[in-house]
């Protein structure tokens, strides 16, 4: 497939149109005729390697306690983690005790937890481990287009903006999509003139500037169509004045550690709500890479994690029916502490997926064990989990996308079940008021 | 192992929606496609203007006509042959720069708000002077250092006669990547990174830099090797020292290999690459290296406060220990276990053919051919021990038929939009914390990027709708009221009498190195000219004319064609 010039033309002229103020709103858009119902797909990556077996701790178990010294969730005292229901056998698993509100979402049957999972490659460089994991592949030969970006035109989504990195740059995982949009700030997503004497003949003359085939040139005619797509939809007042993002249910999204996340999922909530016709955002949250100072950072980080994805689902409370929500990490982190009060890079991990589709409540995978035979090269967590499991049973179920191996190439496991498929009756959790776990 | 680094992101790019370059293949085909629209041999500009954008921030006026008078090569040897001395307006412009402090009163100190002269780079200040500041109890004394070295970058990048060593201290400085902004320790020290490690080895020896980066408070603190010590190690800087600094990515065989001695190579003592054990052994070696920051070695054995590189030899692992197929005898002396390893890494051929492609990308394209990265390579290993190991290799690079004859294959990184700007326009640049603020929002944090990657060199990455919109932007903001970072005087530099494609060409002369389409010359001439022709002077009111001047001068700067170099 080559760039659909339809798209182009299209946006081409409502590019000019936004842009000299021409009411052209609800018309040349419409949605292609997929009458699929497909979640909306919110992927958020931990950058650097969260450490899961702090996330989701073994609490009891022996090797653990041994190994981690200071820095571990323990079974009572100070550092106690929060007990949960409907575990996998193996230990005792504890949330990490700055989960509260995870615990909230699990108790609610919204959450799901999926523990020793993974890359199954053993590479422990965050690079080569972010590429294969968003390249969708087990191991080299990392393609030129990302999973999401393959699921995205599997389906062939071409909605009003289907594809949203919220932040800077399109990551990996969604590079390879034509429509994918990056950006920060929808009400701000906008050309600044210094003249407004010229005003339209400079949008006129950058809008046919950029209507080559060079990379450059097509990423203009990209922008100008976002431009005009968001501009389109953005809630005004009766002077035209954008109205400032609100969040409903009197959500705030958290500062501090988690400011970066809240932000991020803030700014694809809005975009949600503005019916742009979202199919899947990507959200990063850096600083896992916990080599040093873990006691201190981590906490922090797993703080703003869980109130940030507490704030958005209840923020976009009246979509839980086609939201679903995927935390990863490239890897987990070594079983062994190191002397300098942190944890080196390691294997195994968690993976949380949130939403109404979501069997929640309940956690997934198959526990292996931490005693040295059990671990991965003799150090880490073992994967019994291929991560392509999980996303590939979401995409199935929830994104109503069955050619899995267009997106996983060459991967064969079988879902966990942790997904309704379509037409199963959810047991439906509450939607809003959700129970806030305080310690 | 074919990691392919050419990606594009969604930006709406014709690799878009492929197949897979290994498996699924059946739209793989267009992903061979080039990066850019290829220039036709006819189209590429002047040797000049491709030194000038790629081993330069772009030409300022009067450069072309220079390097056209002593000629190619004479410029690049001047170039590899830096003279501060010989840099007056850049020196000036150091002197003279002011930059705003202002913070409110805290225990202890008093409010502050002021203009403040770039004291730590024009006094020179050395690490007493900055160990101190790191425990000023001002945030913004501690990065003050940080902040000082980001304006003087930017004012040389602007202004400097030495080019080259500009590009190349970014190089470096995104080779070597530290977030100065990550530790008080790091940002109030920032100056001695810059100057002692990144400028002084910029152009020199590769495995002095090396060691100078390895015992630097910045790197010692970023990846933690400070706080490393005996049982177990901690890995982190043992592992990008590796697969960023040295070796990289390529040459990372884990996932073929187990044990050292599968490595190919390794038992004769040459493997090809490295694996894990190879990390895990290196980081070992590293033990002990810290700095003295007043930290307990044991009982009441104290290291001093000041901020100086020291080895404790009570936190080294004193085993022996086998690195690249190398052994390592136990109980070596002081530093030697280290030092090892540096000479190791350091002469890999592996490092040799990373750090040449890295090299070419930056200045050449983002694909370079490997008999170019093969032939540098073999400059870079022949010169292992030279002092200009690195001014050698460059010079090899920049006189090959492959620069001369390529052109447009980079997009410029938001940095260089606007020093280019900056320098094509003859701006007076009076840089401060908005500007910087604007570029991180561009997805520039200069010594502000968090992983150790350093920003990222493949042109796609920058190719983002928000990375697009905002380059846009920029160049209006840059010449707005409010960002007061530059003030510009596009009218009164533009010749009087001409006509308005004249004025057009003019402009198109200073800012680009290849001539738009006669489509976008004629946007541009219609914008200039109004209601009148396009052959005779502009009409209108002065503030009319200027207002157009202006326009088209943003508008050449907002062409896919100024995007590229």
């Amino acid at each position: 497939m080559t760039i659909s010039r339809r798209n182009f033309i299209v946006g081409c002229s409502a590019a000019i149109a936004a842009m000299t103020g021409g009411a052209v709103r609800g018309l040349a858009f419409t949605q292609p005729g997929d009458t699929t119902r497909r979640d909306i797909l919110v992927v958020v990556f931990l950058r650097g390697g969260c450490d899961g077996l702090n996330l989701v701790a073994p609490v009891n178990d022996p090797f653990y306690r041994g190994a981690r010294g200071e820095l571990r969730v323990e079974e009572s005292g100070q550092n106690a983690g929060l007990s949960f229901g409907n575990q996998i056998q193996g230990a005792d698993f504890r949330l990490h005790p700055r989960a509260t509100l995870l615990l909230s979402l699990y108790i609610n049957r919204s959450l799901a937890i999926v523990h020793a999972c993974g890359l199954k490659n053993g590479t422990r460089s965050h690079f080569e481990a972010m590429d294969y994991m968003e390249g969708g592949i087990p191991e080299s030969g990392v393609p030129a287009n990302g999973w999401l970006a393959r699921y995205l035109n599997g389906i062939n989504a071409s909605g009003y903006l289907p594809a949203v990195a919220a932040g800077t740059r399109v990551p990996f995982s969604m590079t390879g999509f034509n429509g994918a949009a990056a950006l920060t700030d929808p009400s701000a997503f906008n050309l600044s003139w210094n003249s407004w004497r010229y005003r339209d003949q400079l949008n006129q003359a950058l809008d046919s500037f950029y209507t080559g085939d060079s990379p450059v040139q097509q990423a203009g005619r990209t922008t100008l169509t976002t431009i005009a797509r968001i501009n389109e939809r953005l809630p005004r007042d009766a002077q035209g004045r954008v109205i400032p993002y609100k969040p409903e249910n009197g959500v705030s999204y958290p500062s501090g550690r988690g400011a970066s996340l809240g932000n991020a999922l803030r700014t694809v909530a809005s975009l949600i709500k503005m019916d742009v016709g979202l199919l899947a955002a990507t959200v990063d949250y850096g600083g896992w890479d916990t080599h040093e100072g873990q006691s201190w950072i981590f906490p922090e980080l797993v703080a703003g994690l869980s109130e940030a994805l507490y704030a958005f689902y209840n923020d976009l409370w009246r979509y839980h029916d086609r939201l679903t929500v995927v935390v990863m990490s490239e890897f987990g982190r070594r079983l062994k502490a190191n002397r300098s009060g942190g944890t080196d890079h390691g294997h195994g991990n968690v993976m949380l997926v949130l939403g109404e589709g979501i069997r929640g409540g309940k956690m997934y995978g198959v526990w292996p064990g931490l005693a040295t035979e059990q671990l991965d090269n003799g150090v880490d967590l073992a994967i019994t989990t291929d991560y392509r499991a999980v996303l590939a049973e979401i995409l199935v179920k929830r994104g109503g996308y069955q050619a899995i191996d267009q997106v996983f190439p060459g991967f064969r496991g079988s879902p966990l079940g942790l997904a309704y498929s379509p037409g199963e009756t959810i047991e439906r959790p509450n939607r809003v008021n959700l129970p806030l776990v305080t310690r | 192992m074919t990691v392919s680094r050419r990606r594009f992101p969604g930006a709406g790019v014709t690799l878009a929606s492929t197949g897979m370059t290994g498996a699924a293949t059946q739209r793989a085909s267009s992903v061979t496609r080039q990066t850019h629209t290829q220039i036709s041999p006819s189209a590429l500009p002047p040797i000049e203007l491709i030194a000038l954008n790629r081993m330069a921030y772009g030409p300022r006026p009067g450069d072309v006509a220079r390097v056209q008078q002593i000629g190619f090569t004479a410029y690049v040897d001047e170039q590899l042959n830096p003279n501060d001395a010989d840099d007056t307006l850049c020196n000036q412009k150091i002197a003279e720069a002011r930059l705003r402090i202002r913070y409110s009163a805290g225990m202890g100190y008093p409010a502050v708000d002021e203009m403040r002269p770039l004291r730590t780079i024009v006094e020179n200040w050395g690490l007493a002077q900055l160990w101190t500041l790191s425990k000023h109890p001002a945030y913004q004394e501690r990065i003050r250092p940080a902040e000082e070295v980001r304006m003087a970058t930017l004012l040389r990048a602007v202004y400097s006669k030495w080019q080259l060593r500009e590009v190349l201290v970014e190089f470096w400085h995104n080779h070597f990547n530290v977030d100065a902004y990550s530790e008080s320790r790091i940002s109030a020290t920032w100056p001695l990174y810059d100057r002692d490690v990144i400028r002084r080895h910029c152009l020199g020896n590769f495995r002095n830099m090396l060691r100078d980066v390895a015992k630097s408070i910045a790197m010692a603190f970023y990846l933690d090797n400070a706080f490393s010590r005996d049982g177990p190690a901690n890995e982190n800087y043992a592992r990008e020292l590796f697969e960023l600094h040295t070796l990289g990515q390529e040459n990372y065989l884990n996932h073929l290999y187990n044990r050292w001695r599968d490595v190919p190579g390794a038992l004769a003592g040459n493997p090809i690459g490295y694996i894990d054990q190879d990390v895990y052994e290196a980081a070992r070696a590293f033990t002990g290296w810290t700095i003295a920051h007043g930290q307990t070695v044991s009982g009441s054995n104290r290291l001093p406060d000041t901020g100086e590189f020291t080895y404790v030899d009570f936190w080294h692992d004193n085993a022996q220990k086998r690195v690249l197929a190398f052994e390592i005898d136990p109980n070596q002396p002081h530093l030697s276990d280290g030092e090892t390893v540096i000479r190791l890494v350091s002469e890999h051929p592996g490092t040799a053919r990373h750090l040449c492609r890295k090299l070419c990308r930056r200045l050449l394209a983002d694909d370079p051919p490997a008999s170019l990265v093969n032939d540098l390579a073999s400059v870079w290993l022949a010169n292992k021990d030279a002092p200009d190991q690195i001014a050698r290799t460059v010079r090899a690079l920049l006189l090959s038929d492959e620069f001369a004859n390529t052109f447009g294959r980079k997009v410029k990184r938001p940095y260089e939009v606007v020093v280019s700007f900056l320098r094509a326009t003859n701006a007076d640049v009076t840089p401060n914390s908005d500007l910087f603020w604007q570029l991180q929002e561009m997805g520039y944090r200069m010594f502000n990027w968090g992983p150790p990657t350093g920003h990222p060199e493949e042109s796609a990455a920058w190719l983002s709708t928000n990375g697009m919109l905002r380059r846009w932007n920029i160049i209006n903001y840059l010449q707005s009221a409010w960002l007061k970072a530059a003030t510009f005087d596009l009218p009164g530099q533009t010749p009087t009498g001409l006509t308005s494609r004249q004025i057009v060409e003019f402009w198109i002369t200073r800012l680009l190195a290849v001539s738009p389409s006669p489509a976008t010359i004629n946007r541009l001439v219609d914008l200039m000219r109004q209601n009148g022709s396009a052959g005779a002077p502009p009409t209108g009111s002065a503030e009319e004319i200027a207002d157009r001047i202006k326009s088209v001068v943003t508008l050449i700067a907002m062409t896919p064609e100024f995007q590229l170099r």
